[in-house]
Formats: C-alpha cells, structure tokens, sequence
C-alpha cells in the first residue's frame, strides 16, 4: 500500500508536556485522504492531547503537522471541522440556528450556512427537531447535533474526539456511516476512542498510542493478520492430539475436550495445521480467530502483557 | 483584519441576541426605564403642590398685599394660596405645624424652621415695596416716578463655590454612580457569560475556529452593547423632558456631560471588560464566578470610593488631580471631576489616553489568560499559573 508521501495530513515529531509531565513523546504518523482513520489508546495516553494540538487549541513544544505537504497554518485550522472530546453547545440555542451559526463561523454565507445544516440534520436524522431549543434534546441527539456543527461546512480535514462514547450500537452504526461517507468523498478524516474493539471494523487505518508514544500503526486488516498471534480453533474427535507433534511451533493455549485452542506463528499457514487435524480424525469444528486491537494493544504497548487469555478480550482496553 | 472582524462579529451577534433574548434582560431593562420614568415624572406629580405657597393672616390679607404678592410670585414661577386664621396665636400655629408656609400679622411674619424657602424673603420685599411705595406717593412723587422706582431689580446672584457650578457637579456624581452600577453589571454579566461558556465546553470549539481575541472582543462588544442601550433607555425619559417640557431645571451644559459619560463608559467598560472576562476564565464552575472576580470588583470599587471621597469634595486638589488620571478610577473619577469644572484638557487626554492603553493592555493579558485558562477543567485555575505556564 503506498502510505507514504506527502498526501494527507503528516503528523511528525510531535510532543506535548503540562508542566513537568510529559502528555505527548515525538508522535509521528499520517492520515491519509479517503482512509478512515482511528487514534486508538486507553485513556490518559494522549489522544485528546493530540488533537487539541493538531486543531492549535494546544501549541506544540516541538514538531510539526503538515497538510498536503505544506505546514499547517492557523487559517488552514479554521477550515477544519472538530468535535472536542467535552462537546459544547449553546443550550438555549435552537438546534437548527446553532448548526447554522458553526457554518458561518466557518466562512459560509448565511443562505449556504442554512442550506447545508438543514442537508446535515437530514442525513443526522434531526430534520424535525431544527426548531427545538437544544438543551430540550436527548444526549444522543444533542451528540448528532455536535457532529453536525462539525462537519457542517464540510471540512477537508476532520478530527473527531472519542465520537462513539455513551452511544448505543444502532447510533454507533449510524455515525460511522456518515464518517465513512465523508471519507469516501475524499476528505480526511481521524478520530479517537478509547474502546479499541467497538472501533474495530469501523476504521481502515489505526494509529495506537500509549503513554504519549505511537505504540502500533497501519491498516487494521494487515495488523490483524500478519501480526503472529492468530489463533486456531479446533473440535476434533477423537480427542487425542499426537499429529500436533509435527508442529513444533504452534502452541497450545488451551485444551479441552470440545476445543483445542492454538497459536500459530507467522510461518505456519492456518490450513496445513487444519489438514494434519483433519487425517487424524473428524473436525467438527474450526475457527481462525485474528487478535482483537485489544489485544494488539496490549502485545504492543507491553511486550510481557499475556495477550494468550481469551478473556481479556474487551475489558481490559476500556 | 477583514476576516477577524467577520468572526468577531458573528460572536458578537449570537452574544446580543441571546441577551435580547433573555428573560433577565427584558426584567431589568423595564425595571430601568420604570425606575427612570419615574425619576422624571414623579417630581412634577409631587412637586406641582410644593411650589404653592401658603400664606396665613388674621381675617383676609389686605388687598393690595394679595395683588403685589401674586404678581411677584408669578414672575418667579410660583403659586400663592392664602388662608386665614381668626387670631395670631392660630396663624402661629398654622405656620408651625406647617399648614401654612408663612403667617403675615401686623409687622410680624412668621416663618417656619425648616422650609419656605424664598417665599418669606418674596413677602418681607413685598411688604417693604408696598410701605415704600406709600411713603413716596406721600412725599408727593409720581406714580410713573413710583413705578420707575419699583422697577428697580437686585443684582444677579452667582453661588460661588469649591465648585464652578452646583447644578453640574450633581449631574457629575449622578453621572458617576451610574457609570459604577453600569460597569459593575456588564462587568458580571461578562464574567457569567465566558465562565458560562467556558463550563458548558462551548469555548473548545469556539478556540478551534476562532482566535481567543475573537471570542473575548466579541462577547465584550455584545454585553456593552445591550449595556450601553440600557444607559440610553435610562437616559431617554430624562432626554424628553428636558426637550418636551424644559420643566426639569437640568443646566444647560447636562447634555455634553452625558455624552461625556458615555465615551468614559466605552474607555472604563473596555478597560474592566476584559479584566472581569479573564479572571472568570480561570473558573471551573459557574457557581465560582463570583469569588473569581473579586479582585476586579475590589478595584472596581475602591475606584469608585477614591472618586466619591476624595474628588466629590475637592476636585482641585492634588489628590483628585492623580485619582482621576489613574486608570483603575480615572473611568468614574473623571466625569466627576470634569463637570465640576476644574480640569485642564491636558489632563482629560491624558487620562483618556492611560485608561486606553490600559484598557488595551488588559484585552491583551486577559486574552491570554482566557486561551490557558479555558482548556483547564475539573478544578479552578490559579491566576499565576495562567499567566505563566507556557
């Protein structure tokens, strides 16, 4: 894949300290136009640290961003659409005026400003609630109407601060589709979360940071796969297990009667282990289970963590 | 600039329209225009029977005392009632327990301790015209000689005080008083607005668009906007009356004093503007506004006390001279000082000047003490830290 060059927004060196502590350690990474982008990490790792400084709320100590090649300047930002972690909303606002009031902070003319908020709160499913006073609204509308004054002058760059937080899966689904339409369009468009697994087929690309580092990077697909922790799932019958000798790499995780559970390094192709299962008895079942970006995280932020409990899966990342 | 101003004022518009919007502000700008009408009409209401003085006689008061009386009291813009009384232990009386603003019995006017006015000087001279014109027609003058006499008028009296002029030295403490209590409220309601902002995580998003100066200046502009047009509305009943009915006995020069108020309210509203935006900044609550701006309030205060105790009584002296040129009280200090009458130009420029660049001064700091300071939640931040931290 070519990721790099000087297309999209180039994130390089970046670091960050409140006082003595240090929030954000020489970032580097790129988002690239058209491939939805997830800043993942646990909380406190210094994503909303990131992108305070990406959208210039926060000033860098060192490093730069770049966009399209050129260095980033104040009046680029502006043109920016972010959704801030905190959202923020004038309450006693009507909820169409206040869309509407974004887009001409953002340079629109005031007819194009209402033309466009009222296409958004379409697409947001808010159109019958233009006229309502804001803070009479429910916290998952009130999100949607957030997003719609983020995205209302529809920016070339968007940055979105943990965008999925508190919502139920059916707006998750709705969100994502609306931030996969973006980036489709060609705009480029990062967002963070700190629920690794709910993000999980949702983002094409991920940065992973931990501890105000870049810990793991690149397509979610390719990271999964290659990354040497895929697992195979196995119900043979009869349950004896004498051809796993002929696989002297492959580890097993567990090993119970109605499944066998195995790590298969990056040299050993899932299938001929399957094969050698199958001519020593009946497969009833089987399964190749990629890593989780929970797990990813956690190989990738501690090379000690034990990634192998299967039950680590969604708790630990949240 | 073109494009900072764009943004500036698109704060500034959503800024006034939720003030005029706002319930609080609809309350209390009737309250003022109530409060102002009333200032003006009231008066005239109450004050149409205290210009009607009383004169108590025993029996009716001799004829041509009566047609003398009224027609002095009619040249000086007064009325004359008259009653009687059946002797002049009653006139005593009446005069005493102030039925009567004089009694007249025989060569003997009584008057009352606390009130009349000039009413009793106005009935003593008119008594004294009548027995001299008397005395004359006897002595054999004419009555065109009589009159030409009459005719004759004391000389113009001028009040000479540590003031130039009483009637505008009042309008300046009238006009000082309200420039505190305008300041004072567009000051918090500034302070409610930005720590307001800053609580609901609106300014986030308003830093991610705009510049901090954009956002401050633009707030500051809408808040002394609907402040100044709460002045002109108490204004407005009191610029009517001295137009329409010219009744209210305002001197002459009011009107370039109140103007005057209003460029000093725009120099000491931009100058605490700022100052009461970017102590609430440092805010985490709303609840906490109050205690955040103290400092400002304090200064507030103590400018407005320096300029009622030391200018107030002596606007010539040293003191009030380097009060009303320090740009903390100089904003209420001034006008004072101005509308007594004792300030050299220099000194008025000098102060306009100060208070500006202070004014200045403070929009800068407290555009940077706002950037820091609204991006700090979860507890109050101290005003050094704002001001230091990178």
């Amino acid at each position: 894949m070519a990721r790099v060059g000087t297309m999209g927004l180039q994130i390089d060196g970046v670091a960050h300290s409140f006082g003595d502590r240090m929030a954000l350690d020489g970032v580097s990474f790129q988002v690239v136009p058209g491939v939805l982008t997830g800043l993942l990490g646990p909380n406190g790792a210094g994503k909303t640290t990131l992108l305070r400084v990406l959208l210039g709320v926060l000033r860098a100590d060192r490093g730069e961003i770049r966009f399209g090649g050129r260095r980033v300047t104040a009046a680029d930002r502006r043109g920016w659409g972010y959704l801030p972690q905190e959202r923020g909303l004038y309450s006693a606002m009507r909820a169409g005026d206040q869309v509407v009031y974004f887009g001409r902070l953002h340079g629109l003319a005031p007819r194009e400003a209402t033309r466009r908020a009222r296409l958004l709160l379409e697409e947001l499913g808010l159109a019958a609630r233009w006229g309502e006073r804001t803070d009479k609204l429910s916290g998952g509308m009130q999100q949607r109407l957030q997003l719609a004054t983020a995205l209302v002058h529809d920016p070339e760059v968007a940055v979105l601060d943990e965008p999925f937080n508190g919502l139920d899966p059916v707006a998750v689904a709705s969100l994502s589709e609306t931030l996969r339409r973006r980036s489709r369009d060609g705009r480029t468009v990062l967002f963070s979360s700190h629920q690794l697994d709910l993000v999980q087929d949702l983002c094409e690309d991920i940065v992973m940071v931990d501890r105000g580092r870049v810990v793991l990077e690149g397509s979610v697909g390719r990271l999964r796969a290659s990354s040497g922790r895929r697992q195979l799932r196995l119900h043979v019958q009869p349950p004896h297990r004498d051809w796993l000798r002929a696989f002297p790499d492959v580890t097993v995780v567990s090993d119970e009667a109605d499944e066998l559970r195995l790590t298969l390094p990056l040299g050993t192709d899932p299938l001929v282990v399957l094969d050698a299962a199958r001519t020593a008895g009946r497969v009833v079942d089987f399964g190749l289970d990629l890593p989780t970006l929970s797990q990813l995280f956690l190989n990738a932020a501690d090379p000690d963590a034990d990634i192998n409990d299967p039950g680590a899966n969604e708790s630990r990342a949240s | 600039m073109g494009t900072w101003w764009q943004g500036t004022w698109l704060v500034a518009e959503r800024a006034l329209l939720e003030n005029v919007r706002s319930r609080t502000v609809k309350v209390v700008t009737g309250v003022l225009l109530l409060l102002s009408v009333a200032a003006v009409t009231l008066p005239q209401v109450i004050g149409g029977g205290s210009t009607t003085y009383k004169l108590a006689t025993v029996g009716t008061a001799p004829a041509g005392v009566k047609a003398a009386l009224t027609a002095a009291a009619k040249s000086a813009e007064l009325k004359v009632a008259y009653t009687t009384r059946a002797d002049k232990a009653s006139v005593r009386r009446a005069v005493r327990d102030g039925d009567a603003t004089a009694g007249l019995v025989g060569t003997t006017l009584y008057t009352a301790t606390d009130a009349g006015g000039t009413f009793p000087v106005l009935v003593a001279q008119t008594l004294v015209s009548q027995e001299a014109s008397r005395r004359l027609s006897a002595a054999g003058l004419s009555p065109r000689q009589v009159a030409d006499i009459q005719a004759i008028r004391p000389p113009r009296q001028v009040t000479v005080g540590r003031v130039d002029d009483a009637g505008r030295a009042g309008i300046g403490f009238a006009v000082g008083v309200v420039l505190y209590l305008a300041i004072t409220f567009a000051g918090t309601a500034i302070a409610t607005t930005v720590a307001t902002e800053k609580s609901t995580r609106i300014s986030e998003v308003l830093l991610a668009v705009l510049r901090p100066s954009q956002v401050l200046v633009g707030t500051v502009l809408a808040i002394g906007t609907v402040a100044l047009a709460q002045l002109v509305v108490l204004a407005a009943p009191l610029a009517v009356a001295v137009r329409v009915t010219d009744a209210i006995g305002l001197p002459a020069v009011a009107g370039g004093d109140i103007a005057f108020a209003v460029a000093w309210f725009g120099l000491g509203f931009v100058l605490y503007a700022f100052a009461y935006a970017a102590t609430a900044s440092l805010v985490d609550k709303v609840t906490e506004v109050n205690s955040a701006i103290m400092p400002v309030t304090v200064a507030l205060v103590l400018g407005y006390l320096l300029a009622v105790a030391v200018v107030m009584p002596d606007p010539g002296s040293g003191w009030s001279t380097a009060v009303s040129i320090f740009p903390l009280s100089a904003p209420l200090a001034m006008p004072i000082r101005w509308a007594a009458g004792t300030v050299p130009v220099y000194q008025l420029l000098v102060a306009m000047a100060l208070t500006a660049a202070t004014g200045g001064l403070l929009a800068w700091l407290g555009s940077s003490i706002y950037q820091r300071a609204l991006l700090v939640t979860g507890r109050r931040v101290k005003l050094r830290d704002a001001i230091t931290r990178p």
